[in-house]
């Protein structure tokens, strides 16, 4: 149906208001500040409310405020302590502990799950039909049960094992028992600075040698055989100056006395079944980040680099895998970031990390709830900018080494 | 003259070694020696540990009984679960009234389906409306007192049932908030984009049982002294908050995948910031980020797990004080176990396998 206005009157219709597209509140600046500031008002009330009705219930409740809890003593034990501790040792100590269990822990979960993710990642490319399919049923089961059942399922494992006395023994040097797993640890007698020093030399040379190798490259063209080079280098000086300072070390092995092992390293229970669930469900998600990065290099990368003449080893280690990391550092990020926050299920089991420790014990004797989750939280912050830091780092020479 | 006619011999066969089963099986079981050795020691691993893994779990299982006693066989014990089952899935909820969690749950799907089988005119005009009101409705229905319906305190309300309904409930709220936080992160405003910022990343980076912890112990100082707020509400705020800032990332990808055209597209046709938003951008951002939506869902949804360590009586808190009664002290945790985590993996893997089909279904991409 076509209009049977008049010229004038879609004339009339049409007319830009003058008054209105000029007027104060059309202007979108002018809006934008308007809503900023009835933005600002609302918070500036939902803060001011929550400030003082949190003074006003503290007050009724007796509970202090303010920081001076750090210093008194705290009055329980820890079940696992990195430094040395005391039942009358200060919150603060306990604070310290706390953090010191939760990197502990982030570190092997993230060492373990992204092995488990790299292996079973590359597992879903593999030409045996068995492989791929154990590494799909790998992503599949493993990431779609909750953390925290993985987590309770394996400290219920752990807990069933034998007793000390019956431990399962791996070559009476280790021993798996209902109260942990015990390593032997190695132990450096007078002279084994020696050792130390000569690796630190040995990374150092290596570091030299990279450098030097790719300006050779670079100028000349010539390749240099930098990877088995390298790993002559380390295992070399270590080795020669083990053997010439007459190998100040020795192994500390777990001996049954009594009811149960001493010397060498105890993983308590509560340590290993987080560690081993916290590996194994991150190490789903990192198996399927590294399998669309995988993906997500063209095959006609694969077809161009074989038609230039380069090996099919060189293929993987130069074509495809720099091109995969820049999909898969960012997703490795988040999967690390989310294995920190994922560390709380430790509360669960009783592996007193920062958030059992502090913000579970702690809190319940001093019951100063704000101060003590304004501690926790700004750790957790704390150590994930510092993932996102180096892995944004790693991302960066990623990136520039692809193109 | 007789004509000849050409006639061809019926096709041979491909020959076995290219098609058929046992090409199939030698390049992908026997291609080299190196994968001949691999097939034969998984080979191994599985006929040597898969029988005695059936055996306990199917065929030396107890099946029926009530008690820990008819428990007799040395395989699984099943019974446990059956004997418990109506906690496992509804908790406290009294017995007479449960036909209210299961009225809530039908509601929930009968909303679900409609938004999927309505007639497009009709979809945001019913659908909307219906997600938005439906927890509260089923919070009236499930608690029954300003119903008319026989009074049901929060702490009874249990079970995989309130692990589906806090989750979903969560989503829908989420959504609207998650919306506007993704919207205010990339406004002009910086004041407004600020706070947006602020709220997803505080959310985002605090891990769930720490917000859990917080809505159990720091949200009641936040309330004036006489109003005591239900813990499970508490929860719900907690939920929704969290997800929010996840759903806000999950949208702001989506707006960066939306053509810059159709901004342009929308302003040179004069329509104001709320029609452009809603009517050209918001149909087309759900639609690319549908399967992240459902990947999301299905985050919290295992999250909801974490509520045990606030002592919510959700579905693992239930196994876990089953396993503690002194009836069935006879240790049966893995049994529990395997039943929590099969039930939480057919859901998620159900619906990681939806978002995976709408992905595929979505893609109008034009790739050639």
């Amino acid at each position: 149906m076509f209009s049977k206005k008049t010229t004038e009157q879609i004339k009339l219709e049409t007319r830009p208001n003058k008054i209105a597209a000029n007027s104060f509140y059309n202007n979108p600046k002018y809006r934008g500040w308007i809503y900023q500031a009835f933005l600002a008002l609302f918070l500036i009330g939902f803060f001011y409310t929550i400030v003082t009705n949190t003074l006003d219930n503290m007050a009724a409740q007796g509970i202090k405020s303010g920081f001076s809890f750090l210093n008194t003593s705290a009055g329980f034990d820890v079940l696992m302590t990195l430094i040395p501790f005391d039942t009358t040792d200060s919150y603060f100590r306990i604070f310290t502990i706390g953090i010191l269990n939760t990197i502990l822990v982030s570190i092997i979960g993230i060492f373990f799950s992204t092995l488990l993710g790299f292996i079973f990642g590359i597992a879903y490319f593999s030409p045996n039909f068995l492989i791929k399919k154990i590494a799909i049923f790998y992503v599949e089961i493993f990431r779609n049960i909750p953390v925290i059942l993985q987590v309770i399922f394996w400290y219920t494992i752990f807990n069933s094992l034998p007793i000390a006395r019956e431990s399962i023994n791996l070559g009476d040097s280790i021993f798996l028992n209902v109260t942990g797993l015990y390593l032997p640890k190695l132990v450096g007698d007078p002279g084994s600075a020696y050792v130390y020093s000569s690796i630190v030399l040995a990374i150092l040379c290596v570091v030299f040698l990279r450098y030097w190798a790719k300006k050779r490259q670079e100028n000349t063209g010539e390749q240099f055989p930098v990877l088995p080079t390298s790993l002559a280098i380390l295992a070399g000086l270590p080795l020669v100056s083990l053997f010439l300072s007459g190998v100040p070390f020795h192994f500390d092995y777990p001996e049954l006395k009594g009811f149960n092992f001493k010397g060498g390293i105890t993983v308590i229970p509560e340590l290993m079944s987080l560690a081993v669930a916290l590996s194994i469900y991150t190490g789903a998600f990192i198996a399927e980040a590294v399998r669309a990065g995988i993906q997500s290099v063209p095959n006609g990368q694969t077809e161009a680099a074989r038609s230039l003449g380069l090996k099919e080893s060189k293929i993987m280690s130069l074509i495809i895998v720099p091109q995969s990391m820049r999909v898969i550092t960012p997703m490795l990020n988040s999967e690390y970031q989310s294995l920190v926050k994922n560390t709380t299920v430790a509360t669960a089991i009783g592996y007193p990390e920062l958030f059992t420790v502090f913000a579970g014990s702690a809190l319940n004797q001093v019951g100063q709830a704000v101060e003590i989750m304004f501690m926790t939280l700004a750790i957790y912050f704390l150590i994930n900018m510092v993932i996102s830091f180096v892995m944004n780092h790693f991302n960066k020479r990623t990136q520039l080494n692809s193109r | 003259m007789e004509t000849r006619q050409f006639k061809p011999l019926p096709d041979k066969p491909a020959p076995i070694t290219t098609a058929g089963p046992i090409a199939w099986l030698k390049t992908n079981l026997f291609s080299s020696f190196f994968n001949t050795l691999t097939t034969l020691l998984i080979s191994t691993a599985l006929i040597a540990v898969i029988p005695d893994v059936f055996d306990w779990l199917f065929f030396s299982a107890n099946w029926v009984g009530t008690t820990q006693d008819d428990c007799v066989k040395d395989g699984a014990c099943w019974v446990f679960i059956s004997a418990w089952s109506q906690q496992i899935f509804y908790g406290s909820y009294p017995v007479s009234e449960i036909w209210r969690v299961n009225l809530s749950l039908v509601l929930l799907a009968f909303v679900i389906t409609c938004s999927f089988i309505l007639p497009v005119h009709l979809r945001n005009k019913v659908s909307i409306p219906a997600y938005l009101t439906l927890p509260f409705i089923c919070l009236l229905f499930l608690e029954g007192s300003y119903l008319g319906l026989e009074p049901v305190s929060t702490d009874l309300w249990g079970g995989f049932t309130l692990n589906v309904l806090i989750a979903a409930a969560s989503i829908i709220i989420a959504f609207p908030l998650g919306f506007l936080w993704a919207l205010g992160r990339q406004s002009p405003m910086p004041f407004a984009r600020s706070v947006s910022v602020t709220c997803i990343e505080f959310f985002r980076g605090t891990p769930i049982l720490a917000l859990f912890f917080m809505g159990s112990v720091m949200l009641p100082l936040f309330f004036p002294a006489d109003m005591s707020v239900d813990k499970l509400l508490r929860v719900w705020i907690i939920l929704v908050l969290f997800m929010a800032a996840y759903m806000a990332e999950v949208f702001r990808s989506g707006f960066q995948a939306i053509p810059k055209g159709q901004y342009e597209a929308a302003d040179s046709i004069g329509l104001g910031y709320w029609q452009k938003t809603l009517l050209i951008i918001f149909p087309q951002v759900i639609k690319v980020s549908m399967p992240n939506i459902l990947a999301t869902f299905i985050m919290v949804f295992k999250n909801t797990v974490f509520l045990l360590v606030i002592a919510v009586p959700e579905m693992l808190q239930v196994i876990m004080s089953a396993l503690s009664n002194s009836n069935w002290l006879g240790g049966h945790a893995i049994e529990g176990y395997l039943f929590v985590g099969f039930t939480f993996w057919v859901s998620c893997f159900s619906m990681s396998l939806l978002a995976t089909s709408i992905e595929k279904k979505l893609d109008t991409s034009h790739q050639n």
